[in-house]
């Protein structure tokens, strides 16, 4: 643009001229002036592909805030979804629950005549009696005594509601089966342990099978 | 040249045109660029820009092993705004038609989504109609508001609401305490609160027309912080137990409230400090206020005869007994103005050493052992040493430092009683620190609840002392503790109170209660001990009060026996392979 407002006031000594029979000839300014079009040329294609680059970079650049926005989305989704599952584990391995699940299967724990073993000597220290369901934590008192309301959803393991009618036959089979033989359900045999276990045989140490 | 004049006055005026109209937005550019850009640029943001907060996470609370005992999670509320709520068109699953859904059905739609009764939405939602806000829910689960998502309500928005969770309930809920709706209400929720504590940030951000961040708009206000994770030395595995067996017992014996603390002798970390009845976090108002704390730490009582063994340690310290001092005891020792000792069964004079007494947990005979340390101060000394007087280290919410009065309040019977545990008072945790002093060679460690706590940054904070003071000597309690076996090996409670195996030191205490009519027919029943006795690893105190069916220190035995047993299993000790020490108990 400046390269015009120079070029103005050469042209006007030309022009106080009357006209004679002489042909025009570029001064020499003027010739040199001439390539000057050609950077104007050059310039404004520089700038065009200038605001061409940028718009494009701008276009990626809000594409790319949609995906981060899409991506954070679902990186926050899936952080809640791994916390409410850790939080779900947490709950479910919480000591009441694997007791009360445990004695649900008939697992005893009770501590009412342990039995030890030394290993200096292989003695057997205490004498062993079979755990009784009504010696255990949970069973043998009114249940959990250490409440968790966040467990009041949470069924038994042994819990069955809704399974194939065929299992379903089995299982109750099973439980009459345990019914008629005078064995709780859900307790620990009250049968006297069998001539091989190490409880019944305070004396002797089993020969082991494994290492 | 008029020409020439008329060209040049109209191109001056051209100019003088020109220049006033560059003049007169040269002003209006400066007043919009500068006079009152910062008020544009203002308007213009908050057009553009969203202020949001940013959630800070309230640290964890775990236990020695690393289990989770109280968890910061994300809940959600459900809100609504009652101006907008209409029937709405919903998408058929197929996608191609739409089905009309009248309001009443959306209701019951969220009702079941969110677990809240139809009537209560239908209210939130009808109480100001023109108002463009209102809770559906508060604090509904991931799980419920993926539920309330997929119904595609429109006029239904749901709001981030950090939460906080027990996943173990009322496992060691009496010392984590919880939090309110207006911040940590209880227990190490408020003490350790400069730990686990977060602080919520703010930041903004520029969104275009259709709500999507512009990049590289976010500007953070305030940071948010992290809270610590608090790592107590509780074991919750053996932390339940120890709760379970409380509350199975305290109900058998109709006890007003027990307590079951074992400290680790080594370092007074507590292992487990259990109360009944006790709080789930979960569910605050499932017990009465005054059950919300640890009754440990917070409950001074008279405790009976479990003082006697810091009475025979401090004289073994002092040089005037041994295991086997001589004393002939009465079956009363009168001490004047009408004041007398007597012992819990009637007896007339019985030969026993200073063993013989503790066994048999006989008042009379303590006093006459009590004569030959006659300076009150050294005694009461021995007794602040051992922590009574003054808090434990731990310093819980709302802990007593029991009394032991200064001696020039002590009369006749005082001057003895304090020695037998009556006239004096100390919490179930100041018992226990005491007894770890005695299994501790006789160095008093500072009790400690609280691991560590790991800032974000990793640092460490909130380390433990590890500073012991040394009460009496180790020969005395080493002998103390030997002197305890007896108890276990030929006392009444031998026969319940054995563990195959195992040597355990123990002394039972019977402490009558004192009402507004002094002492009445109440008592506090307690077991403290020591296992395995010939190098003790964990001191164990078990106190009921005020049972209503059996009275007498008798029947803290079987869970004095089960806590002993689990300690044994869990904290992995092996048998005892020396005979247990045997002191005779007459002459």
């Amino acid at each position: 643009m400046s390269n015009l407002a120079f070029a103005t006031p050469l042209r006007s000594p030309v022009e106080e001229f009357p006209a004679r029979h002489i042909e025009i000839v570029s001064s020499r300014e003027q010739r040199r002036a001439r390539p000057r079009v050609f950077y104007a040329v050059v310039v404004v294609i520089g700038l065009f592909v200038l605001f061409m680059a940028q718009l494009l970079l701008s276009i990626v650049v809000s594409d790319g805030a949609y995906r981060i926005a899409a991506l954070q989305n679902s990186q926050r989704d899936l952080g809640r979804e791994q916390q409410a599952l850790s939080e779900q584990l947490d709950l479910l391995s919480s000591p009441q629950n694997l007791a009360t699940q445990a004695e649900s299967l008939g697992m005893v724990l009770s501590n009412t005549s342990p039995v030890f073993l030394r290993l200096a000597d292989g003695a057997i220290l205490g004498s062993a009696t079979a755990a009784d369901a009504g010696e255990s934590v949970i069973t043998g008192s009114a249940g959990s005594l250490v409440p968790n309301s966040l467990l009041a959803g949470v069924p038994l393991v042994t819990a069955t509601p809704d399974v194939d009618p065929a299992i379903a036959a089995d299982a109750a089979a099973a439980a009459a089966a345990g019914a008629a033989a005078g064995t709780p359900v859900a307790g620990a045999p009250t049968a006297p342990p069998t001539a091989d276990s190490v409880a019944s045989n305070p004396t002797t140490l089993p020969s082991p099978v494994t290492r | 040249m008029n020409d020439a004049r008329k060209t040049k006055r109209r191109s001056a005026l051209a100019v003088l045109v020109i220049f006033a109209v560059v003049a007169l937005f040269v002003v209006r550019l400066v007043d919009i660029q500068v006079v009152s850009a910062a008020d544009l640029n203002e308007k213009s943001l908050s057009k553009r820009s969203v202020s949001q907060t940013t959630y800070g996470s309230r640290g964890n609370i775990i236990d020695t092993n690393g289990n989770v005992l109280a968890d910061s999670v994300d809940r959600f509320d459900i809100t609504a705004s009652p101006l907008l709520v209409d029937t709405f068109d919903r998408k058929s699953e197929d996608g191609k038609s739409t089905v009309e859904v009248a309001v009443v059905d959306a209701i019951n739609e969220l009702a079941v989504a969110t677990g809240a009764t139809a009537a209560d939405i239908t209210t939130a939602l009808t109480e100001k109609p023109g108002s463009n806000f209102a809770y559906v829910a508060k604090s509904v689960t991931l799980e419920q508001l993926t539920a309330v998502r997929a119904l595609g309500i429109p006029w239904v928005y749901d709001v981030l609401h950090p939460s906080r969770t027990y996943p173990m309930g009322s496992v060691a809920g009496n010392l984590v305490g919880f939090i309110g709706t207006d911040g940590p209400q209880n227990g190490l929720e408020v003490t350790e609160d400069s730990c686990v504590g977060s602080s919520n940030g703010t930041s903004t951000y520029e969104r275009g027309a259709d709500g999507i961040r512009i990049p590289g708009s976010t500007v953070t206000t305030k940071q948010a912080t992290d809270g610590g994770t608090l790592k107590l030395t509780i074991d919750s595995d053996f932390q339940w137990y120890a709760q379970q067996t409380l509350a199975q017992r305290s109900i058998e014996l109709g006890a007003d409230w027990g307590t079951i603390v074992v400290v680790r002798v080594s370092d007074g970390h507590l292992m487990a400090v259990a109360d009944y009845p006790s709080v789930d976090p979960n569910n605050v108002d499932g017990v009465s206020s005054s059950d919300l704390g640890s009754r440990a730490f917070s409950s001074p009582f008279e405790p009976g005869s479990t003082m006697k063994s810091l009475t025979i340690a401090s004289l073994l310290d002092a040089g005037t007994i041994t295991p086997t001092t001589q004393v002939n005891v009465p079956g009363r020792r009168d001490l004047g103005n009408g004041q007398s000792i007597k012992d819990s069964w009637a007896h007339g004079d019985i030969r026993y050493t200073a063993t013989g007494i503790l066994t048999n947990s006989s008042n009379i005979g303590t006093s006459f052992l009590t004569d030959s340390l006659s300076n009150k101060e050294t005694r009461r000394d021995y007794m602040t040493k051992f922590g009574m007087n003054s808090l434990t280290a731990v310093g819980f919410q709302g802990e007593s430092s029991g009394l032991v009065r200064p001696t020039s309040q002590w009369d006749a019977v005082t001057n003895y009683a304090v020695q037998f545990g009556q006239g004096m008072t100390a919490t179930s945790a100041q018992m226990a620190s005491a007894y770890q002093a005695l299994g501790n060679g006789g160095v008093h460690m500072p009790l400690t609840l609280v691991e560590g706590c790991t800032m974000p940054d990793g640092t460490v904070t909130d380390l433990p002392s590890t500073e012991g003071t040394r009460v009496v000597s180790e020969a005395a309690a080493d002998t103390t503790v030997a002197m305890m076996e007896n108890v276990v090996t030929q006392g009444s409670l031998k026969n319940t109170l054995t563990v195959p195996g195992y040597n355990v030191a123990a002394k039972t205490g019977t402490a009558e209660v004192a009402d507004a009519n002094g002492y009445g027919s109440d008592r506090i029943i307690s077991i403290a001990g020591l296992v395995p006795a010939e190098a003790p690893e964990y001191a164990i105190v078990v106190t009921f009060a005020k049972p209503d069916t059996m009275k007498t220190s008798g029947a803290v035995a079987t869970t004095f026996k089960k806590i002993t047993t689990q300690v044994i299993k869990t904290f992995k000790i092996a048998p005892s392979t020396v005979p247990a020490t045997t002191y005779p108990l007459n002459f």
